[in-house]
C-alpha cells in the first residue's frame, strides 16, 4: 500500500517534469521497456536536456535506479541489471543541433540515430563513418556508450576517434561538458574517452560534437574468395602489409559467406576502397594482382552489398561474441572458439582483418554450456591481452557468465574508483559493467 | 622543502648514486622546460631504469609526501616538466629502449624516453613509421608526447599522439603498476588508456607505452602557394576542407616569418607575399596526383602569387625547408615572444587572422604565424623586446585578448602543446565550474594524495578543490506533490 502511494507520488513528480505524455506507467509500457526480464517502474521520456537532467537529479535522491536507452538495440549488453526503476528513454533528443559543413563537425543530442544523421550529411558528401550493425537505426548516443563499431573502423577509427566533445548528465544531475568544438584539442583532460564506451554507468550522455569525414567521390567492393581461412588471414596480412588503402577489410568465414548471399568458399575477404575513381580503380587492380598471386578469385560486388552485409550481421545469431586478439591469430582463435563452441555449432564468423577484432554469431544453445566455452576462450586470448565479450546474448546466458570476462585487478580498481567518485549512490545502470559497476 | 636524508638514502638505494643528482648545479638542469618562464628545479633528479624503480620510487615519495615530477627530453612548452613545489623529478632519459616491433600486428611497445624519431627510424625501411610528428620529434620522448598529447602538422588526416596509443604501463599516484589496454584493441572496461594520455604526469609515471605503427603511403606530393594576404591564404585552406580533401598537412606562414626565412638561409619565398600555404598530400599515388592538382588549381583561383608543385623528393625537402626553419628564423625577428596554441574552427580562420592583426596594432607588437591551418590550430607568437618590461606586459595581455577572441568563435586553449603550468590557467574560459569540478575529481582518482605533478593541467580555481558542490537542476515546483 504505502509502495503504491510513493510509486504514484514519484509518477506524477516525473510527470511535472517531462509532461504526462512523457511518462510510461502502465503495465504494457513498463513490459516493452524491461531490460533483461526487469520492468521498470517508469519509463520516462524527456523532450530536453534539462529535462533529462531534472529527471536524473530526481531519481538520484529517490535512489532510483536509472537505465538511459537509445534505440533499445543494444539491450543484449551487460550484464542483468540489480535494479531497474527508471528507464530513461533519451528518444526524444533527437536535434541535429548544428552542422558546420566547412569544419566538418556537427554536434547532435543523443537520441539521434546515425541513419538521420547521415541522411543530413550526405547532401553535403560527408559522413560520420561508424557503421556498427545496424547502425542506420541506432543512437549516436548508443553507439557512443557501447562504443560499437564496423567495418568501416579499418579505416575511421571507432567513436573514441570522431568523438570530440560531449555534454553530459552526471548521476547527481548536474549537466556538465567536456572535450571541445574543435578538431583539435588538449585542453584539461580528455573526458570524451572517458563517457565512450562506459554504457551509461558515469554519466547520461545528452549531446555529442562530431568530427565528420568527407564522402569518398568513389567507392567500390571486391569479394575475394580463398579456399582457406590461413590463406585469407594471410592475403589481409599482405593488404595492410602494402600501400593499399581499403576503408573496410573483413574476413568472412564459410558461414558468413552464406549468409550475406555470396558464392560458396571456405573463406573471403570483402575489402572496399573510397577515393577518388582512378585510385579506386588501381586499388583494385593491385589486389586483384595480390589475390592472383596467392590463387585467389576476385569479383567486384554491388553498392548495395555493405547494407545486405549489416543487415546480415544485425540480424543473425541470438548470441555473438566479439573476441579481441591479434590480427595475426585471428584463424587460430576463431578455430578455437569452433572446438569450444562444438563443432557442430553452425557459427557465422566475421573479423575486422587488420585489428584482429572477430565476431562470432550463432544460435542460442544450452547456457551452461556456453558459459563454459565463453570462459575457455578467455584463457585461449588472456596471454596476449585479449578479451571476450558477450556482444549479444540472452539474459540467461548472461546470468550464468560474466559477459565482459575479467580486468586486470589494478585497472579494475580504477574503474571502481571512477564509478565510487561519479556515481556513488550507484544511480545509473547499476550492475551492468565490468566487476559489478 | 629539503628531502629528508632518509628519502635521499632511500631513492639512492632503488637507482643507485650515480643516478640521483642532488648537486644544486645538477638540478638546475631541470628546473624548465622549452617555456623558460616557468622555473622550479626539483629537489632530487632521479633516472631510473626499469619500471620496478619507477614504482619504488613512488612508493618512497608518497609514504614522504614528495611531490612527484615526470620528465622526458623536456622540450614541452607549457611549464609542464619542472617542479614549481619541489619534490622527486623522475628523468625518463634512461629508459629509451624500443621492448619490441609487432609488424604483423602494427604495433611497437617502446619505454617512455625513446625519442619519437627514433621510433620512425627503427621501422621506415620496412615501410612503416609514428605518426605523430611534432616539430620537436628529433629531440622529444615518446613518453612526453603521450603525456601532453601532442600534435604536429601531420595530425590533419592521421590524428594526435592518443589516436595512435594502444596501451600504457603506469604507475598510478596510487602507487600501482597498472596496464591499461595493450595490443589488442576494445578491452572491457571504461577506456583508461584515453583518459591517462595528455594527463601530463597528473594521474602517474608512464612507464612503457605501446603505439600504433602506419604503413608509409604510395606517394607524397607537396605544393607551396604564395598569396598576397593571410586573409586570402584562409579562405583557400577553408575551400580546400571544404572540398572533401583531408590533406596530410596544411600548414601556413605569415608575412613575418617570411621574411624572417627569406633574411636567413632563404627559401627563396616570393617577396611581397603576405602568406604561403604548405599543401602536403599523401595516400595512393593516383589520388594523391589529383588531389594536388585540385588543390593548385583552387590556390590559382584564388589568386595565389605563386603556386609550385614539388616534382621529387629534393623539391619536396626544399618546399619545407621554410616550415621547419620557421621557429628558428624568429630568432631574427625578436629576442624573445610568447607561443600559444590556440584553435579556432576552421571556417573561422579568415575572421581570426583579421583579428589578430588588429590586436597585434593594438597593441603595438608583431605577432608572427607559422601554423596548423588545417585544423585551425594557431601557433601565434608575439613579439616583445624583453629589455623593456612594458612589452612584455602588452604582450601578456595581447596574449589574452586573443586566446578569448579563439574561444568566443568556439575554438579551445590549446591544440597540442597542453595546459601544464602556463595554460591551467585559462581553463575557465572554455569550461564552467561543473566541468572544472569533474576533472579535479577525474584526478582524484588515479592520484588520492595530489602528489602527482602537482600545480598542473587543472587552474587553482574553487572547483578544482575540495568541498566544491556545482549547481545542480532546480526541480520546478510541482514536482513534488
Amino acid at each position: 500500500m504505502g509502495l503504491t502511494v510513493t510509486a504514484r507520488v514519484l509518477g506524477s513528480a516525473f510527470a511535472a517534469l517531462v509532461g504526462p505524455a512523457g511518462v510510461g506507467e502502465t503495465e504494457a509500457a513498463r513490459a516493452a521497456a524491461a531490460i533483461d526480464g526487469r520492468p521498470p517502474r517508469w519509463v520516462v521520456r524527456p523532450r530536453t536536456m534539462d529535462e533529462a537532467a531534472a529527471v536524473v537529479a530526481l531519481a538520484h535522491d529517490e535512489k532510483l535506479a536509472v537505465v538511459p536507452r537509445g534505440a533499445g538495440t543494444a539491450s543484449g549488453l551487460g550484464t542483468p541489471p540489480e535494479r531497474v526503476d527508471v528507464v530513461l528513454d533519451l528518444g526524444g533528443l533527437d536535434a541535429i543541433l548544428e552542422h558546420n559543413p566547412e569544419d566538418m563537425t556537427a554536434t547532435v543530442q543523443a537520441g539521434v540515430t546515425a541513419g538521420a544523421l547521415a541522411a543530413r550529411l550526405a547532401r553535403y558528401r560527408q559522413t560520420l563513418p561508424l557503421d556498427p550493425p545496424g547502425w542506420a537505426a541506432r543512437t549516436l548516443g548508443g553507439i557512443a556508450v557501447t562504443a560499437a563499431s564496423g567495418p568501416l573502423r579499418a579505416r575511421y577509427g571507432t567513436m573514441r576517434d570522431l568523438l570530440l566533445g560531449v555534454r553530459f548528465v552526471q548521476a547527481d544531475g548536474v549537466v556538465t561538458w567536456g572535450g571541445a568544438r574543435v578538431v583539435k584539442s588538449v585542453t584539461g583532460y580528455d573526458i570524451p574517452k572517458l563517457l565512450v564506451g562506459s554504457l551509461g554507468t558515469l554519466a547520461v550522455i545528452a549531446e555529442l560534437t562530431l568530427r565528420l569525414h568527407p564522402l569518398p567521390e568513389s567507392e567500390a567492393t571486391c569479394l575475394v574468395s580463398v579456399d582457406s581461412l590461413e590463406g585469407a588471414q594471410a592475403l589481409a596480412a599482405a593488404v595492410v602489409d602494402s600501400t593499399l588503402q581499403p576503408s573496410r577489410l573483413e574476413l568472412l568465414d564459410s558461414g558468413a559467406l552464406a549468409a550475406s548471399g555470396l558464392p560458396p568458399s571456405a573463406a573471403g575477404l570483402a575489402v572496399s576502397f573510397g577515393s577518388v575513381e582512378p585510385a579506386v580503380r588501381a586499388q583494385q587492380a593491385a589486389l586483384t594482382a595480390e589475390a592472383a598471386r596467392a590463387g585467389a578469385r576476385v569479383e567486384t560486388l554491388g553498392p548495395r552489398f555493405w547494407t545486405t552485409y549489416d543487415r546480415m550481421l544485425a540480424r543473425t545469431g541470438s548470441t555473438v561474441l566479439r573476441i579481441a586478439t591479434r590480427a595475426s591469430r585471428l584463424v587460430e582463435t576463431l578455430g578455437e572458439a569452433r572446438a569450444a563452441l562444438g563443432g557442430a555449432r553452425e557459427l557465422v564468423a566475421t573479423a575486422c582483418a587488420p585489428l584482429g577484432v572477430l565476431r562470432v554469431a550463432f544460435d542460442q544453445g544450452e547456457p551452461s554450456r556456453l558459459a563454459g566455452a565463453v570462459e575457455r576462450l578467455r584463457r585461449f586470448v588472456a596471454h596476449e591481452g585479449g578479451s571476450v565479450v558477450v556482444e549479444r546474448g540472452p539474459a540467461t546466458l548472461r546470468a550464468v557468465v560474466d559477459p565482459w570476462g575479467p580486468v586486470p585487478p589494478a585497472a579494475l580498481t580504477l574503474m571502481r574508483g571512477l564509478k565510487q567518485e561519479f556515481d556513488p549512490g550507484r544511480t545509473l545502470n547499476p550492475g551492468r559493467f565490468v566487476g559489478g559497476i | 622543502m629539503a628531502l629528508s636524508p632518509d628519502v635521499v638514502a632511500r631513492l639512492e638505494r632503488i637507482v643507485g648514486t650515480g643516478a640521483l643528482v642532488l648537486t644544486a648545479e645538477g638540478r638546475m638542469v631541470y628546473e624548465c622546460d622549452m617555456h623558460t618562464f616557468y622555473k622550479g628545479a626539483p629537489d632530487a633528479v632521479a633516472l631510473p631504469v626499469r619500471a620496478e624503480q619507477v614504482q619504488e620510487i613512488v612508493s618512497v615519495c608518497r609514504a614522504a609526501r614528495v611531490p612527484i615530477v615526470p620528465r622526458g627530453s623536456g622540450t614541452g612548452l607549457i611549464g609542464g616538466a619542472m617542479a614549481p613545489q619541489g619534490g622527486v623529478m623522475v628523468s625518463m632519459n634512461r629508459m629509451v629502449s624500443i621492448l619490441e616491433v609487432d609488424l604483423p600486428n602494427r604495433c611497437a611497445t617502446v619505454q617512455p624516453g625513446l625519442i619519437n624519431l627514433w621510433l620512425t627510424n627503427a621501422v621506415q625501411d620496412r615501410g612503416w613509421f609514428f605518426a605523430p610528428d611534432p616539430s620537436s620529434q628529433m629531440v622529444s620522448s615518446i613518453g612526453g608526447n603521450v603525456s601532453t598529447n601532442a600534435g604536429g602538422p601531420h595530425c590533419l588526416k592521421y590524428g594526435i599522439t592518443t589516436n595512435h596509443v594502444l596501451g600504457l604501463e603506469m604507475v598510478t599516484g596510487r602507487g600501482d603498476l597498472v596496464q591499461l589496454g595493450g595490443k589488442t584493441v576494445d578491452g572491457p572496461g571504461y577506456d583508461l588508456t584515453g583518459v591517462a594520455v595528455g594527463s601530463e604526469g597528473t594521474f602517474g609515471l608512464v612507464t612503457a607505452i605501446t603505439v600504433r605503427l602506419t604503413h608509409l603511403p604510395e606517394a607524397v606530393k607537396t605544393v607551396l602557394a604564395a598569396f598576397r594576404t593571410v586573409v586570402e591564404a584562409s579562405e583557400t585552406v577553408s575551400a580546400i576542407i571544404a572540398s572533401g580533401m583531408v590533406p596530410a598537412a596544411l600548414e601556413m606562414l605569415d608575412e613575418a616569418i617570411i621574411s624572417a626565412i627569406n633574411a636567413g638561409t632563404g627559401a627563396g619565398y616570393p617577396e611581397g607575399a603576405g602568406a604561403v600555404l604548405l599543401i602536403e598530400l599523401d595516400g595512393p599515388r593516383a589520388e594523391v596526383e589529383a588531389q594536388a592538382e585540385r588543390a593548385a588549381a583552387m590556390c590559382r583561383e584564388r589568386e595565389a602569387l605563386s603556386v609550385s608543385v614539388a616534382r621529387d623528393e629534393a623539391e619536396r625537402a626544399l618546399l619545407w625547408k621554410g616550415r621547419k626553419e620557421a621557429a628558428g628564423a624568429v630568432g631574427r625577428l625578436t629576442a624573445a615572444y610568447l607561443l600559444q596554441d590556440a584553435v579556432v574552427p576552421r571556417s573561422k580562420l579568415p575572421q581570426i587572422m583579421r583579428e589578430m592583426i588588429a590586436i597585434g596594432e593594438r597593441y603595438r607588437l608583431r605577432i608572427a604565424n607559422v601554423f596548423h591551418a588545417g585544423d585551425g590550430n594557431l601557433h601565434p607568437m608575439i613579439c616583445y623586446d624583453d629589455r623593456r618590461p612594458d612589452e612584455l606586459a602588452r604582450a601578456k595581455e595581447a596574449n589574452e585578448e586573443l586566446l578569448r577572441a579563439c574561444i568566443a568563435l568556439g575554438g579551445s586553449v590549446t591544440g597540442e602543446h597542453g595546459n601544464g603550468l602556463d595554460k591551467g590557467k585559462n581553463l575557465p574560459l572554455q569550461y564552467g565550474e561543473a566541468d572544472l569540478n569533474f576533472m579535479y575529481r577525474l584526478r582524484r582518482v588515479f592520484d588520492p594524495d595530489h602528489l602527482m605533478n602537482p600545480g598542473k593541467l587543472l587552474p587553482s580555481h574553487p572547483a578544482c578543490g575540495e568541498g566544491f558542490r556545482p549547481l545542480r537542476p532546480v526541480l520546478p515546483a510541482g514536482a513534488w506533490v
